[in-house]
């Protein structure tokens, strides 16, 4: 009776919720717009240092194109060995599945609260944004660390087959990275668009069906398949992780470690098919959209009054075509950029092969867009994490000693973190373009053996991340809602 | 460093204890030397639906609600809680959205049972809210300041007994402004309700004590720069009335000062623009010497009541309005009393009505309106105050505040008459 009345009483109340929120007339609404962080950010000379880092993108163009690119080559392809490690893929991967699982039982379970529930805090922050920040800065961890390897091998092996290769079905060519890309524009939808996210319930239930159906895809079409095609995270992974600093090869029953310089992995990129291109594209659309829809201009073109922001509910249609568009913009100006530095050199290279080569270089920029985006997440709600972690049914543990500690949530507030937040940022985006010209010349100069072709060819991309430059650093520079 | 998240007096309260719930409660009933929720018949828990803002645009207001909330509810448990049983909290976060807000409504009422829900801040989402409570007919006690509550366009399940609307406080503070900041005003604000509030009760306001709007200046609320509107200020301006908000507002100030220069006229505004901020932050150097409304003042008064003293304290928040852990962490002190005040309302109904469970819903929301008034202490730290039943509607002093030497520092305290206004509503003629 009473489910009944609920369910009556939500669906008369939508219409009335609708209504309300245009009824101004009577309505009174109390500011609490948040003067927030970003009111200080406004305030410092940003339009310089936008000026300045366009000028830094160009200018590391223009040292490219004089180096001789046989040193920088192999500079770049300088590694020290590090010595091995037992190679532990197994067992941390199990360990992995049974925090996964607990978590999954926490967020039905736990405390409602997202802020308190260690599920939303460690999904949201510690994995996508701690996580791909480590994966970017060390490499591929997750390949260790992600929760199907370990139960996939121990089916398998109850199943009586070892080796991955004889999967009962072969994912067929032409399928390249699109599961991938489908399974990560969910993701990127259900984070930034859907209602609640964070909510712990809703988010236990995504995320365990999310594991069940890689878990199923991997038996049928094989592990190391499916994580490269098709679970997104894992592919998002791989081609992160080539930019980490640290390289590591199976030797046996252990693993070689070496140091390289950051991007050195990328030198030995494959080409990525049209899938794989977008994929890439697409974790770099989201990110950016994260930022450009909260922007004044974004609520503004849709009529929204950012000071008076109605929720997600009532944005759902307008970002979900604002992210399909981000998305489009960014790979139409990437193909353009490509297109015309093949023209101008004449190239002879197949169209897909350079676009799909010289797409690895957005890595670095996808990396510092994560770092500058989410770094007051990370700070603020990675304090909430460790908390909710040591407590994580809401029964007064205290797992990991950090139950009661504080959080300090100042440690974003005020106008000398902001500064000291603006810069961190823009030093990331400035960095994180300059290492991508870097990155595309040096894989330029696969396709075009000629230097001064390799260099010309790539006036038109370094003209995008010029722009790109700009435009990160005006997201995180204009007013914004929240 | 080993700060606690809350510093509740000694007794040291982390946020996650305080939603405990069940589990405290039961430790609480267990430990020697604790009140003993001996009273009760039962001793389950009261539970309480506190609809936060943990996410969106109001998460950081939501953050300090529920600090004040967790803070309050710990003293009323330690005091034995109401009608004799402990009082749980269960978190559910609305993301500052309307439409969830009624979901998260419907979930306290079905889901959780809980016996009320309390605690929302934001307009639009009090106004998306309140037809699910009242459909489902669970009383829903807010803490939004807005004057939708007492406007009449809500129900008899709503209830605003914690915090002044903002018509009142508007109303309140013109006689001041007009004896003594001067009686030329042009007011400058965001060209959306929140300003239209302000715009339509400080102008015949103002005009009752013999002073004039000489100006009104709407701000687009997508604008993040204002000087192309300043020059619309008329010379003979003796008061500038300004309620801007967003992250607008620290320009706007710094704007403000590079057109005037020395010569300006007074200021008075809402600290509603800078609650949160910290008073002392670069490019608000221009508001030394004016003044503002406060509904609880952010800084400690000399004259501050052992009440005032003790709730501080127990919130945790020092000298400066910010967190006695954290000195960034500026508090919204303006406001967030409110919560606190509410829940000490929702005890004092519970205790009249003989609240045993939801089947007492209809007798709670009748004791609530039959309160009339609040006399100033521990359960009311920010002061005395008036309820009007019909209206479902709290009426207190506000406090009018010059920035001096850094600080806020309350120079008037109005009266609750000066507040009060013609009402427009009488919740207690719909039936239950």
């Amino acid at each position: 009776m009473r489910g009944t009345n609920t369910t009556r009483a939500i669906r008369r109340s939508a219409a009335t919720v609708l209504a309300a929120c245009s009824a101004t007339a009577w309505q009174t609404s109390p500011a609490f717009a948040h003067a927030s962080e970003r009111g200080h950010v406004l305030l410092l000379p940003t339009g310089h240092y936008i000026a300045g880092a366009a000028l830094a993108v160009a200018a590391s163009f223009l040292v490219l194109a004089i180096l001789p690119p046989e040193r920088l080559v192999s500079f770049w392809r300088t590694r020290f060995p590090l010595g091995s490690i037992p190679n532990l893929r197994l067992p941390v991967s199990l360990l992995s599945f049974a925090a996964f699982a607990a978590l999954i039982l926490a967020g039905f379970i736990g405390s409602r609260d997202p802020l308190s529930n260690p599920l939303p805090l460690t999904i949201w922050t510690l994995l996508w944004v701690g996580l791909t920040l480590a994966q970017g800065l060390v490499g591929n961890l997750w390949a260790r660390l992600n929760p199907w390897y370990g139960p996939y091998r121990l089916v398998r092996r109850a199943l009586g087959s070892k080796a991955d290769g004889d999967s009962p079905l072969r994912l067929p060519a032409w399928v390249g990275y699109w599961p991938a890309f489908i399974l990560f524009l969910a993701f990127a939808w259900f984070e930034l668009i859907d209602p609640a996210p964070d909510d712990p319930a809703r988010l236990a239930i995504a995320a365990g069906t999310y594991w069940l159906f890689s878990f199923v895809a991997m038996l049928a079409f094989g592990f190391e398949r499916w994580s490269r095609q098709g679970e997104f995270l894992s592919a998002f992974s791989a081609m992160i992780g080539r930019f980490g600093i640290v390289d590591g090869k199976r030797d046996g029953a252990r693993l070689r470690l070496a140091v390289c310089w950051p991007g050195a992995k990328l030198n030995d990129v494959e080409p990525l098919p049209p899938s794989g291109a977008l994929f890439l594209l697409s974790t770099l659309a989201s990110v950016s959209f994260d930022g450009f829809a909260k922007t004044f201009v974004w609520l503004g073109l849709n009529g929204i009054n950012p000071l008076e922001l109605p929720g997600r509910s009532a944005l759902i249609a307008i970002n979900s075509v604002g992210l399909v568009a981000v998305f489009v913009a960014l790979a139409a100006f990437g193909l353009f950029a490509v297109v015309a530095g093949q023209r101008l050199v004449r190239s002879t290279v197949p169209l897909s092969n350079a676009a799909g080569l010289l797409v690895w270089s957005i890595v670095p920029i996808a990396l510092a867009y994560h770092f500058s985006h989410y770094l007051t997440a990370l700070l603020v709600n990675g304090q909430y994490a460790l908390v909710a972690l040591s407590d994580p049914f809401a029964l007064g543990w205290n797992l990991f000693g950090t139950a009661h500690m504080p959080v300090e949530a100042g440690i974003a507030m005020g106008s000398e973190s902001a500064w000291l937040i603006w810069n961190l940022q823009a030093a990331a985006i400035v960095a994180g373009h300059v290492l991508a010209v870097l990155v595309a010349h040096l894989l330029a100069w696969r396709l075009h053996p000629s230097p001064a072709s390799a260099s010309l060819s790539q006036l038109p991309l370094t003209v995008l991340m010029i722009g790109y430059t700009v435009f990160g650093l005006w997201l995180l520079s204009t007013a914004t809602a929240g | 460093m080993t700060k606690r998240f809350f510093d509740i007096g000694k007794t040291g309260l982390s946020r996650r204890t305080a939603l405990k719930g069940i589990a405290a409660g039961a430790g609480l009933m267990a430990a020697p030397g604790f009140v003993r929720y001996s009273q009760a018949q039962s001793s389950a828990p009261i539970k309480i639906g506190f609809q936060a803002h943990r996410t969106g645009i109001g998460a950081a207001y939501g953050r300090w609600y529920e600090k004040t909330t967790n803070a309050a509810v710990k003293l009323i448990n330690d005091a034995g809680g109401i009608n004799g049983r402990p009082v749980e909290i269960i978190v559910e976060d609305d993301g500052t959205d309307p439409k969830r807000g009624a979901e998260v409504v419907a979930k306290f009422a079905s889901q959780h049972k809980t016996d009320i829900v309390f605690g929302t801040l934001f307009s639009h989402v009090v106004v998306g809210s309140a037809p699910t409570a009242g459909e489902l007919k669970i009383p829903y006690y807010v803490v939004s300041e807005g004057y939708h509550v007492a406007s009449g366009k809500l129900n008899r399940w709503v209830f605003q007994p914690g915090i002044t609307d903002v018509r009142s406080q508007v109303t309140s503070v013109a006689p001041w402004v007009a004896a003594n900041l001067g009686k030329k005003v042009t007011m400058i604000y965001p060209d959306y309700a929140f300003g239209y509030d302000h715009r339509d009760y400080f102008a015949p306001a103002i005009k009752a004590q013999g002073g004039e709007v000489v100006a009104q200046i709407p701000i687009p609320p997508t604008e993040s720069s204002f000087t192309k509107y300043l020059p619309q200020i008329p010379a003979d301006t003796e008061v500038l009335y300004h309620v801007m908000v967003g992250p607008g507002v620290l320009t706007f100030v710094k704007e403000l000062g590079e057109f005037y220069g020395s010569n300006k006229p007074q200021l008075f505004g809402f600290i509603d623009s800078l609650e949160a901020v910290d008073i002392n932050s670069p490019g608000l150097e221009f508001l030394d010497g004016s003044h503002f409304w406060e509904g609880s003042p952010r800084y400690a008064q000399a004259n501050d009541s052992e009440a005032q003293k003790a709730y501080r304290a127990a919130v945790g928040i020092d000298d400066n309005g910010a967190s006695t852990t954290d000195a960034k962490d500026v508090s919204t002190a303006a406001h967030m009393f409110g919560c606190w005040e509410t829940l000490y309302v929702i005890k004092k109904a519970m205790e009249d009505s003989g609240y045993k469970g939801p089947e007492d819903r209809a007798k709670l929301v009748e004791a609530t309106e039959a309160l009339t008034k609040f006399k100033e202490g521990p359960e009311h730290p920010q002061g005395d105050k008036k309820f009007n039943g019909k209206l479902h509607q709290v009426f207190g002093h506000q406090n009018i505040s010059k920035v001096e030497g850094g600080k806020l520092n309350v120079v008037h305290r109005t009266s609750i008459e000066d507040g009060l206004y013609e009402p427009e509503a009488d919740y207690t003629t719909q039936p239950l």
